[in-house]
């Protein structure tokens, strides 16, 4: 394996770390929040005394999104974050990491399957992590857990999937919050073209009064996939 | 009149007055209730029911003419059935509660008085042990699914014994050589339905079927000298039938396989880690359940699926068997005889353990009861690696068994 050698915070995101190796090549990195343990058979580096866990960009939208140039970045150290579509918890374990043991995720899963390894891989782990075994389409199921947030980051690839977020942004997201959302336009409408559906849920976002601050695409690390950044006014 | 909003947190519930402000609370969290009874009540609010002394307190802090803003429908109807003077709106966009929910912490620290960084903790430990429990109750009534799909695949496996032994039979008739040159049961399907007439079995084409290079030299060898009579499009038509279908059964099976695997990832990935999922699912298939399972003790398990050779031991004081079908475990069938039952009694008793942590508890721990199984069975490989000596009687000649074809299951 090539050896790690620097590290270095990320310019503009804090907690976000690029580790350089000995052959030159960079990645991204968080600071493990449980030292020694993997959640998706990631490397896992030692600089500093600190441990680090490599950050993929095909198997994490969000460090796809950062790799392409994401200019806002309300994911930060110490706020509270609503996450819809957890999965296994490949990206909340990161995002778990940045928000360090101030923050909190309020991380939202429908599948029993997949929540079974977001339990035993992430949740139990991490005290900043409350597992949520919700339909996100329902967000009245869980308005007695999940207090206000500053950050909505939504994956959850369904159709209509820019009107469940704005209902769940409703509920809970701050004044000025922030919506990050994943789009996968392939699980959305597969008769149109990409462009398409993502103007469609960005015009949602509009119309339900969430200002569309900033868009892009996320090839090569996921084809036919837009992430959009969006703010409550 | 007044609106006034119904504002639930995992601690307490609140009514609160048009600002967002806590006009009367109701601690659902004491000192002297346990961590489950907790998680009950947070569970029954989910299912959108109130326990009676909430519906009271609603009762008294809401008057006649106020309208009362609840956020979960289901929650609403419940109190307007169960109230029959309230006057309940069902509503999402409440900015009062939105306001509540953004002061959270603060507001239960004034009226409960846990300070944030406990109620994180709290909260993280209720979800934990709720999302656990929600996760349980999805996969328990999959037991019975997975049950019935083993029983279903030991009902397919028959089949395909059946239509291969009655296809051999039948295509023997036209080229009787190929019955001892093919023995994968499957092959012997996909030779008769895809090329059919010996005459037309070429390497390439054998080939192209998966059939290994020696393998397909032989059968074209085979077939140019063949013993076996003519046979027509019309008789072929026949047998191709039978030969479709068995491979058709194949590919039913392996979904089934599949399927079982996926679904005791969810029922009992304890004892799916420890033994695999087909001998775990046909654990549960044997005991009835995995609650059942999860209550038999390891001597029970032990012999599962050698329920007659228990019975003649017990009436009649025969040899009391050592191993039901963990005797399909290869930690079992793999090992000398005479350290099977050892072996056999170490691996029904993990097997009960983690059938009772994946009936009650839900975590996973399979990996930890795999390593000590792995050093109890190492042990005893190193302390009985000799057959015991009989001396009183002569050992006895070995059965020459008749070997088995294709199926090893």
């Amino acid at each position: 394996m090539i050896r790690a050698l620097r590290v270095r915070e990320h310019e503009a995101f804090p907690q976000v770390y690029v580790v350089e190796f000995e052959d030159g090549s960079e990645r991204l990195a968080t600071v493990n929040m449980a030292p020694g343990i993997k959640v998706y058979g990631e490397q896992l580096v030692n600089i500093g005394g600190k441990e680090y866990r490599i950050w993929n960009p095909y198997r994490s939208k969000l460090a796809g999104a950062i790799l392409k140039g994401l200019k806002t970045n309300p994911i930060k150290p110490g706020i509270k974050v609503l996450y819809l579509g957890v999965a296994s918890g490949t990206t909340p374990s990161h995002v778990s990491d940045i928000l360090g043991p101030s923050g909190i995720l309020y991380g939202v899963e429908f599948a029993p399957r997949v929540m079974r390894e977001f339990i035993e891989k992430v949740a139990a782990y991490r005290t900043n992590v409350v597992p949520l075994l919700a339909d996100a389409r329902f967000p009245s199921k869980y308005a007695h857990i999940v207090e206000a947030v500053d950050v909505i980051y939504a994956d959850i690839a369904q159709p209509f999937q820019s009107k469940y977020v704005a209902d769940n942004a409703d509920m809970f997201l701050k004044k000025g919050g922030w919506i990050m959302m994943a789009i996968k336009a392939m699980s959305i409408d597969v008769t149109k073209a990409p462009s398409e559906t993502y103007k469609r849920e960005m015009n949602e976002l509009e119309q339900r009064g969430y200002k569309v601050r900033e868009a892009l695409h996320l090839e090569p690390y996921d084809e036919a996939h837009a992430f959009v950044v969006a703010q409550k006014t | 009149m007044a609106k006034k909003y119904l504002f639930i947190t995992p601690l307490a519930v609140y009514i609160l007055d048009e600002h967002g402000e806590p006009i009367a609370f109701y601690k659902l969290y004491r000192d002297s209730m346990s961590r489950e009874e907790h998680v009950r009540l947070l569970y029954d609010m989910e299912q959108g029911r109130l326990s009676e002394k909430i519906l009271e307190f609603i009762a008294s802090n809401i008057k006649k003419e106020d309208e009362l803003v609840v956020e979960d429908n289901d929650l609403g109807r419940f109190i307007s059935n169960n109230l029959k003077d309230a006057r309940v709106e069902s509503a999402t966009r409440g900015d009062a509660i939105l306001k509540a929910r953004e002061n959270l912490t603060s507001i239960i620290e004034k009226t409960v008085g846990v300070k944030p960084q406990e109620y994180y903790s709290l909260v993280h430990e209720l979800m934990l042990q709720l999302t656990r429990l929600k996760v349980k109750e999805v996969a328990e009534k999959r037991d019975l699914f997975v049950a019935q799909a083993i029983n279903a695949l030991d009902d397919v496996n028959k089949t395909i014994n059946l239509f291969a032994s009655r296809v051999r039979e039948w295509y023997s008739l036209h080229f009787p050589e190929l019955d001892e040159l093919v023995e994968e049961h499957e092959d012997y399907f996909k030779v008769v339905s895809n090329i059919g007439f010996r005459s037309k079995m070429t390497k390439e084409r054998l080939k192209e079927l998966g059939i290994k290079d020696d393998v397909a030299e032989k059968i074209v060898k085979a077939a140019q000298s063949s013993m076996g009579a003519d046979l027509t499009e019309f008789d072929l038509e026949a047998i191709r039938l039978i030969s479709d279908t068995g491979l058709r059964l194949y590919s039913i099976r392996r979904s089934l396989e599949k399927y079982i695997d996926e679904a005791m990832y969810e029922v009992a990935p304890n004892i799916r880690g420890l033994v695999g999922s087909l001998l775990g699912a046909r654990l549960i298939a044997l005991a009835g359940g995995l609650d059942k399972l999860a209550k038999l003790p390891a001597s029970t398990i032990q012999v599962l699926g050698a329920e007659k050779a228990l019975f003649r031991a017990l009436r009649y004081g025969a040899k009391p068997p050592k191993h039901g079908v963990i005797f399909q475990h290869p930690l079992i069938h793999r090992s000398p005889k005479w350290q099977r039952g050892k072996i056999a009694r170490a691996l029904a008793a993990k097997l009960a353990i983690a059938a009772r942590i994946d009936a009650f508890s839900g975590e996973y721990r399979a990996d930890e009861l795999r390593e000590d199984l792995e050093k109890r069975v190492e042990e005893i490989k190193t302390l009985y690696a000799k057959p015991p000596v009989k001396p009183e009687r002569a050992v006895k000649a070995k059965k020459g068994g008749k070997k088995f074809r294709g199926e090893k299951r």
